[in-house]
Order: structure tokens, then sequence, then C-alpha cells
């Protein structure tokens, strides 16, 4: 009798409970979630909270809010070199609890990533880097930043021409192609270490390197056959094989996330299209996207989608989705690449490099004042 | 014979008329569907013959010219093609043939296609019978135009493969 008591009486409250729990986990992928970015302590308390609050408003997932009308709240300890975090929810339970060490730039960006990963399941973009192509000295050289812009360093100093920089996903290495010689080479610099080596320098021109997802090889075009065609190489340079076989241009490779195979742009139906080929080799298989000028793919990290550049008079940046194979224009601009997030692309329209939320459409100028920008690259 | 000769004439040469149609479309598509026999390998690279170094005479050829978005060495541009054939078949020197687009395209396409365009007057300079391991061949993309300006006069200029006789 009294067991029955008990477990009606619990029947009674466990739903309510349930109820409870559902009412303030209400996180929806797609839309916002209401946020509280509580002032950080610590000597480097203010300069931590603009970085995580600009990291958490580019990410386009938060609605930044006052505490009491927040989801979740975030708070912070800041000294140097270290950032103690924390993040609770509505009802003041801890859902995150971390210590991030380095400069309170790249400590902020950590934290701000494990916010957005732990409070809606996305990866973050925040720690990420990227590289480009600007003529700010008179002669195009390569860029590397922030994600967000900050932190503009140029990489190289060739007073020659040096463009179409790579990043490998972990964005430890950087490939780029440099005329020193005279022709079109490809170089692997070591970010950590400063090291560079002239990697691929066939006969012809070598150009268009693009990392494997695990950062062991290298796509990119290689013209020494006696016509421009698709390579993979081993990211030492070694070890050269040949993917295409035809008398047109093969150009941009980029990699599928699980390097199963390669999306490029070929002009051999006559106007530069979409292809994909098995990263192996094989016989490239044409990509419909009702547009005539389609170059610079890059394929996102979920696998699901191609951005790329059409050319209709100016230069837009469209996103293949590839179950669908719906096409639709999202900016103004050329050469777009994919965050980490598989949602954001970074593109440029000549002088400015472009933050892009694609699901939202907000875009976000990140890099200007630089002469002529280009070529973006993106860690992820 | 069938009750209507003029329809069944008519169907016959629909009928053959297309497969003729899809044939054409077949050939452009060797790349896809087979193979392609490629051009001819570039050789080694000669060691220090920098396109722009001081041991690279780069004014003594016209430079050949070509259509928007194309690689097709025009008739009009064989006799440019034929000159320089018969001075390198004379010389022992060698030769580096420089690819150039407008800058109407995308960067790292038209690298490609300046390169094209090298190894397409590089063909023909093969087919005219100089030999293969004398011409290196560069694309310089959209880089350096011929003509800094906007417009159709200036775009012509910069469509180019430019030549550099190693001295």
């Amino acid at each position: 009798m009294k067991i029955l008591r008990v477990l009606s009486t619990a029947a009674i409250f466990l739903p309510m409970a349930l109820a409870a729990e559902e009412a303030t986990i209400t996180v929806k992928k797609g839309d916002s979630t209401s946020i509280a970015i509580k002032s950080f302590g610590g000597s480097e308390g203010a300069a931590a909270t603009k970085v995580v609050q600009n990291d958490l408003e580019l990410s386009s997932l938060f609605l930044l809010s006052p505490p009491e009308r927040a989801s979740f709240s975030v708070g912070a300890t800041a000294g140097d070199g270290s950032i103690e975090g924390t993040v609770t929810d509505h009802a003041g339970s801890v859902v995150l609890r971390k210590s991030y060490s380095g400069s309170t730039r790249s400590a902020a960006h950590k934290f701000s990533d494990d916010i957005v990963e732990t409070v809606t399941g996305n990866k973050g973009i925040a720690s990420s880097k990227i590289a480009f192509t600007s003529s700010r000295t008179g002669h195009k050289e390569i860029y590397t930043a922030d994600y967000d812009g900050a932190n503009v360093k140029q990489l190289t100093n060739d007073g020659n021409i040096s463009v179409a920089p790579a990043l490998s996903h972990d964005g430890s290495k950087l490939a780029y192609t440099g005329y020193q010689s005279g022709y079109a080479d490809i170089y692997l610099i070591d970010l950590n270490s400063g090291a560079r080596n002239r990697i691929i320098k066939f006969p012809g021109t070598n150009s268009g390197a693009a990392f494997s997802p695990d950062g062991g090889r290298i796509a990119c075009t290689i013209s020494k056959d006696g016509n421009p065609e698709l390579y993979t190489i081993g990211a030492n340079g070694t070890g050269a094989h040949r993917l295409t076989h035809t008398a047109a241009v093969e150009s941009s490779p980029s990699w599928s996330p699980n390097g199963a195979e390669i999306v490029y742009s070929s002009d051999e139906r006559g106007g530069p299209q979409l292809f994909r080929i098995s990263s192996g080799g094989g016989s490239g298989r044409f990509i419909p996207t009702g547009y005539g000028y389609c170059t610079e793919p890059c394929w996102s990290p979920d696998g699901k989608k191609v951005a790329f550049t059409i050319r209709q008079g100016g230069f837009s940046v469209a996103v293949l989705d590839l179950a669908s194979g719906a096409v639709r224009i999202v900016a103004e601009g050329e050469d777009p690449v994919w965050g980490a997030d598989s949602r954001h692309i970074i593109y440029s329209n000549g002088s400015t490099l472009t933050l892009l939320d694609t699901v939202k459409g907000r875009p976000t100028p990140i890099v200007s004042g630089l002469g002529k920008v280009g070529e973006p690259a993106w860690s992820r | 014979m069938s009750k209507y000769p003029l329809r069944l004439a008519l169907v016959v040469v629909l009928g053959l008329s297309l497969s003729a149609c899809m044939k054409k479309k077949g050939d452009q598509y060797a790349g896809v569907d087979g193979d392609y026999v490629n051009g001819t390998p570039l050789g080694d690279r000669v060691e220090g013959a920098n396109f722009f170094g001081a041991n690279v005479a780069r004014g003594k050829f016209s430079p050949v010219q070509f259509a928007y978005d194309s690689y097709q060495v025009s008739d009009a541009e064989q006799p440019k093609i034929q000159q320089v054939a018969a001075a390198m078949k004379a010389s022992p020197g060698n030769l580096i043939v420089a690819g150039f687009t407008d800058d109407r395209g995308t960067d790292e396409y038209n690298r490609g296609l300046g390169e094209r365009r090298a190894q397409a007057v590089r063909q023909a300079l093969i087919n005219d019978g100089v030999p293969a391991g004398k011409i290196q061949t560069v694309s310089f993309g959209k880089e350096m135009p011929a003509d800094p300006g906007s417009g159709d006069a200036a775009w012509a200029k910069n469509r180019r493969a430019e030549f550099g006789v190693v001295k």
C-alpha cells in the first residue's frame, strides 16, 4: 500500500519534472539562441569580453540578450595568459566550465568555439585562420589573418607574383603558387617553423594547390604533359598521380571531406563547368548547374554543398546543393571558401574580403584597405 | 510498301539528322567518356632561363592573339607561328612561350587558360617542325596585361601568347 502511494505520488510529479526540463532547453538549429554575456573579470576581462561578443555575433547562432531573458549566460575571468570560462543555463546549472591558455585573443576564440559547440552542437569557427593575396606592396604577396580579420600579417616577401594560397585543414601548412623561378611553381610553408620549400616544380605551370582532408596529399593543376591536367601529389612533392586526360583546361581542385572525391572546373564542354572525379583517378562527371561559366569550386566540410564562382557580366558566388542539384546565388563576388561549420563562407569582391552567413545572408566585411585582395583560403 | 511514303521518309530524314547531331556532340565529350591522347610532354626547363631574366629576349616576335575564352590558334595567326618556327629551327637556342588572358575571368581558371594558350602555340610550333624539347611554357593568367585599360580593344591585346628567346 505504501509503495503504491509513493509510486502514485511520483507519477504525479514526474511529468511536471519532465515538462520543466523541456521548457529550459529551447535550442533549435537554424534559430538564434538567446545568450547573455556578463562582463568578464580579470586584467584582460574587457578585451576578452569584446572578442567573445564579436565571435558569438559573427556565428549568427545567438541573440545577445539580458540575463533575465537569456537561455544561457556566459561569464569568465581573463588574466594574463589564461581565461577561466563558464556557461550556465537558465536554471543556473553549469553546462561548461573550462580553462583556456594562450594570448587573450586566442584563448577567447577557443572559449567562443566551446560555447558554440556546447550550446548549439555546431562546429565553431572562431579559432580558424585565413590566408589571402594582397597587392598592397605593389606585388601580389600572401597574407594571413584570423577569421575575423584581426592579426593581418604579411607572410611572403617575394617581390614577384605570389598567389593561390591554400591552408591545410589544421592550419599548420600553407601552399601557394610563386613565380620566383620565372615559372609557376608550388611552395609549401610550415606555418609553425616558417620553413619554406618549393615542392612542385615540373616543367610548365604548377598551380591551384588544395590539401586533402588529412593534409597528406595536395591536388593541383600540372601542365608537364603538354596540357593542364589535374594531379594529386604527396604533401612533400613526391608521388605525383595524374587524374585527368583531356584536351581542356582543368583547374581549382577541391577535396570532398572524406578525401574520396575531388570537385574541379574544366572547360571540356566549351566554357568552364564543374566536374567531380574519384581522387584515385577515372573519368570526370559533369555537374549541371544551369550556368555557363563555373569556376573555383569549394566542397563544404559536411560534404553536402559546393560553393563556386559564376560569371554573368560580373562575378557571383553560388552554392550548389549536391543532393538536390539546386543552385542559389548568395553574393556578388568570387572565390568562396567554406568555414568549418559548413554555413559561413568567405569571398572576395576585389577590394574586400567578406564573411557571409549563407543561412541568414548576413555579410560582414573582414579585410579591406589592403589594395586588391583575393583568393581567400580558410582553415577548418 | 508503306501507305504513307512521304511521312516515312520525313521520319527517316529526321532520325538520321538527329543521330548525326548526337555523334558530333559525342566527339566534343571525348574527355568525359573516353581518353584523350594529349599533346607533347614538356622537356626539362633550362636552368636560369627566367622569362623576365636578362638572358631572355622578349621583343623579337609578335605575340599570338586569341579570341575571348578561347585557346585556338586561328588561321589569321598562323603566319606568326611560321615566322617563329622558321627562326627557331635555324637557331640552337631555346624558346619560352608565355600565355596571358584578359581580366574578365577568375584568377586560377585564367592561369589555366593562359597555360593552355601557351601550349597551343607550342604544339603549333612542334607541328611546324620545331623540336619539342626546345620549347617551355609558362602562364601568367591575367597578370601583367599588355594594356591595363578596359574595353574590347584592351582586352583583345591582353589575350595573347608572348615569345621569349633564351640567349
